[in-house]
């Protein structure tokens, strides 16, 4: 066997154990590949669901609300609509409206063998138009059932102005689209826009792809770094494993191979789950980018260098630590270091945008993602971004690698 | 004389300001069984380490030698089998998935290895364990599993840091006549113990280790006689308590010579 195919092939055997070691661990695939996969769909889809449940679970509640005051045939038949029952009470109030005065106590209290939940005051008022109101609506918005009064007698009132509206409209030969709608979008508003749907798509990918790819890589890969290097000194299989013949550089990069796998697997996973999620969310209008192969490839090439830069930081932090508990109080607070950048490169305008943007870590690859998936290929910010992102990476590993050569690396600490 | 595997030549080892080995020379020939005795902290480890390439020397040398060819003690390792004092064993992985990992990064065939694996976990009564999680393990099953990865190569050379520590008295006894068998076999190996009688039963050559230094290295009857003692004990005793260690400033750290400077106005670095 030539001597860079024992070496690849040492490399596989370490990465393939650790991914064995990996997926034996429930308590580690629960969290970095199911949990990923299944929180956004739980998060757009399931909680929604479950609260239009609780919604219509509240809204099968028959309601009582008292109206103080002239109650109209028209408003009756909305209140009626909205599942209320009806008591009707002359109106006490020597104040303004709002001001529930003794009625205070009477919400959500015994009134013979029903309870008022709400308490709807009306009072007609002179005006040029066909009718004219004034109203409150007395409630406790800290009681469910007193809210959910409030909420449908506010929505049979808006009924009842909408009808109030109508007929002043009608008294002066005018219909509503004329008075209140006289300018007009003509035909499809969408239709007048030139970028395509793939576009519109691409582009609303630009907005939190980049961010999500370095939050979640950068966030994916602390657990199995710390779990591949640290951790291993703490278990104390660290030395063992150095007194195989495979070269440390060999070990590092099977371990990185490992990590990396997983980080990604992670990333797609979660990333899956969210476009899904929005897919489920849009009712299956979710066009399918239009991202030409320049676009996919630089996309591909930025991801793979920002994991490259970032999976090997992470070991080479995981690797100085000198426990598990070390490691992860270092990593942790470490993720802002890349997500800041990310963030803030998110809001930097692209049109005109200076070069040496592209040469700063982090910044790069985010504006590298964004451009590629706008379809924008400027040959020097292209350079520039590879170039420096090798040059990072590259640093990375060297720097990983001299860590991985520590003296001490064979110690068992715990 | 049989032919030299490893030689140590001048050998200080220091960690910051603590010197853990000083000047240590050794020959480690082909066919012995090697006890390396001393106490806690003498250097014993730190010597197996250095034999291994997991530490470089901070002076002198350490070389391999295959063939009567000096080689870098890297080179060695493929002809070394290491079992630390950790045992180092995945607990996700069966005893036979370990023993396989270290295997195939030693470049072995996963056939060649079972056979040799099976062998010899027949002879430590193991064999119908190999096939189980190590999780669980007791430490003698661990130390068992440790032992089998080290041979899974057919190394010409077998480290064991304090083999039978924290084990029964059975597992102790099948390990001490497992490392017998090998060197009856003609194969080599250095075994670190603070256990007198341990050595005196299984090796041909014991070197005494004492504050970093090699104070004697012979064969147990040598070692008794040159010492005009009873027994190995009595020697061991005799050759260490001579020089008993005493704390120098070396082994302190900074906080502590500056402490020691204070109150007594002595313990600078150098005195």
């Amino acid at each position: 066997m030539s001597k860079i195919r024992l070496r690849l092939s040492r490399i596989l055997v370490v990465t393939r154990k650790e991914l064995i070691d990996f997926v034996r661990d429930w308590r580690t695939v629960l969290a970095m590949i199911l949990v990923p996969l299944l929180i956004f769909p739980a998060i757009f889809i399931a909680l929604p669901l479950f609260l239009q449940g609780e919604a219509a679970e509240l809204s099968s509640y028959e309601l009582t609300v008292e109206v103080q005051g002239e109650l109209t045939d028209n408003l009756s038949v909305h209140l009626d609509d909205y599942n209320l029952i009806i008591v009707e009470n002359d109106l006490t109030t020597t104040g303004t409206l709002s001001d529930p005065g003794d009625d205070s106590s009477r919400i959500n209290s015994k009134q013979g063998n029903m309870t008022i939940h709400a308490i709807l005051r009306l009072v007609r008022v002179d005006s040029n138009a066909s009718e004219s109101w004034n109203y409150a609506i007395i409630s406790d918005s800290t009681n469910e059932l007193s809210y959910e009064a409030r909420i449908r007698t506010l929505a049979a009132v808006n009924a009842w102005e909408e009808d109030v509206i109508n007929t002043t409209l009608m008294q002066h030969n005018l219909t509503r689209d004329e008075t209140f709608d006289p300018i007009n979008w003509d035909g499809d508003f969408s239709e007048a826009d030139v970028a395509s749907g793939g576009e519109l798509a691409a582009m609303g990918l630009a907005m939190f792809i980049p961010l999500v790819v370095a939050m979640w890589t950068t966030t994916a890969a602390i657990q199995p770094s710390i779990d591949l290097t640290a951790g291993e000194r703490e278990r104390g299989t660290m030395e063992a494993l150095l007194c195989t013949p495979t070269a440390r550089s060999d070990l590092l990069f099977g371990k990185w191979l490992a990590v990396a796998t997983v980080a990604s697997v992670s990333v797609l996973g979660q990333m899956a789950g969210l476009l899904f999620a929005i897919n489920f969310l849009t009712s299956g209008g979710l066009e399918t980018p239009s991202i030409s192969t320049t676009g996919v490839l630089l996309l591909l090439l930025s991801v793979i260098l920002f994991a490259v830069f970032v999976v090997a930081i992470e070991l080479a932090v995981a690797v100085r630590a000198h426990s598990v508990r070390e490691a992860g109080s270092i990593l942790g607070p470490m993720v802002l270091v890349f997500i800041g950048p990310t963030l803030f490169a998110q809001f930097v305008n692209l049109e005109g945008i200076e070069a040496w943007w592209f040469i700063l870590p982090v910044f790069n690859i985010t504006l590298a993602m964004r451009e590629a998936l706008m379809g924008i290929y400027d040959p020097m910010h292209i350079f520039m971004w590879i170039s420096t992102s090798l040059a990072y990476a590259i640093g990375a590993i060297w720097w990983a690698s001299k860590q991985f050569n520590r003296e001490d690396l064979v110690e068992s600490l715990s | 004389m049989p032919e030299v595997l490893l030689k140590v030549s001048d050998v200080t080892k220091s960690f910051s300001e603590v010197t853990a080995l000083s000047t240590v020379s050794v020959d480690f020939h082909a066919g012995e069984v090697v006890g390396l005795v001393g106490g806690n902290g003498a250097g014993k480890t730190t010597l197996l380490r250095l034999l291994c390439g997991l530490y470089q020397p901070t002076t002198g040398s350490v070389q391999g030698l295959v063939d009567s060819e000096a080689v870098d003690i890297h080179q060695m390792r493929e002809h070394v089998g290491v079992v630390p004092e950790a045992t180092g064993l995945y607990a996700r992985l069966t005893a036979w998935e370990n023993i396989r990992y270290h295997s195939r990064l030693n470049g072995i065939d996963d056939d060649m290895s079972w056979t040799r694996t099976e062998r010899f976990a027949k002879l430590l009564n193991f064999d119908q364990d190999l096939h189980r999680s190590t999780r669980g393990f007791s430490r003698g099953m661990r130390q068992k599993t440790a032992l089998l990865r080290a041979l899974s190569h057919g190394p010409k050379i077998l480290l064991l840091d304090e083999p039978t520590g924290g084990l029964d008295v059975t597992s102790a006894r099948m390990v001490r006549k497992l490392v017998r068998k090998l060197g009856d076999e003609g194969g080599t190996v250095i075994y670190s113990t603070h256990n007198l009688a341990e050595a005196e039963q299984v090796c041909d050559r014991i070197i005494i280790i004492h504050n970093g230094t090699i104070r004697a290295d012979g064969k147990p009857s040598e070692l008794i006689s040159a010492t005009d003692c009873e027994n190995l004990e009595e020697a061991y005793v005799a050759l260490s308590e001579d020089d008993a260690r005493t704390e120098t400033t070396e082994d302190e750290g900074k906080i502590a010579r500056a402490w020691r400077k204070l109150l007594t106005g002595k313990g600078g670095k150098n005195e």
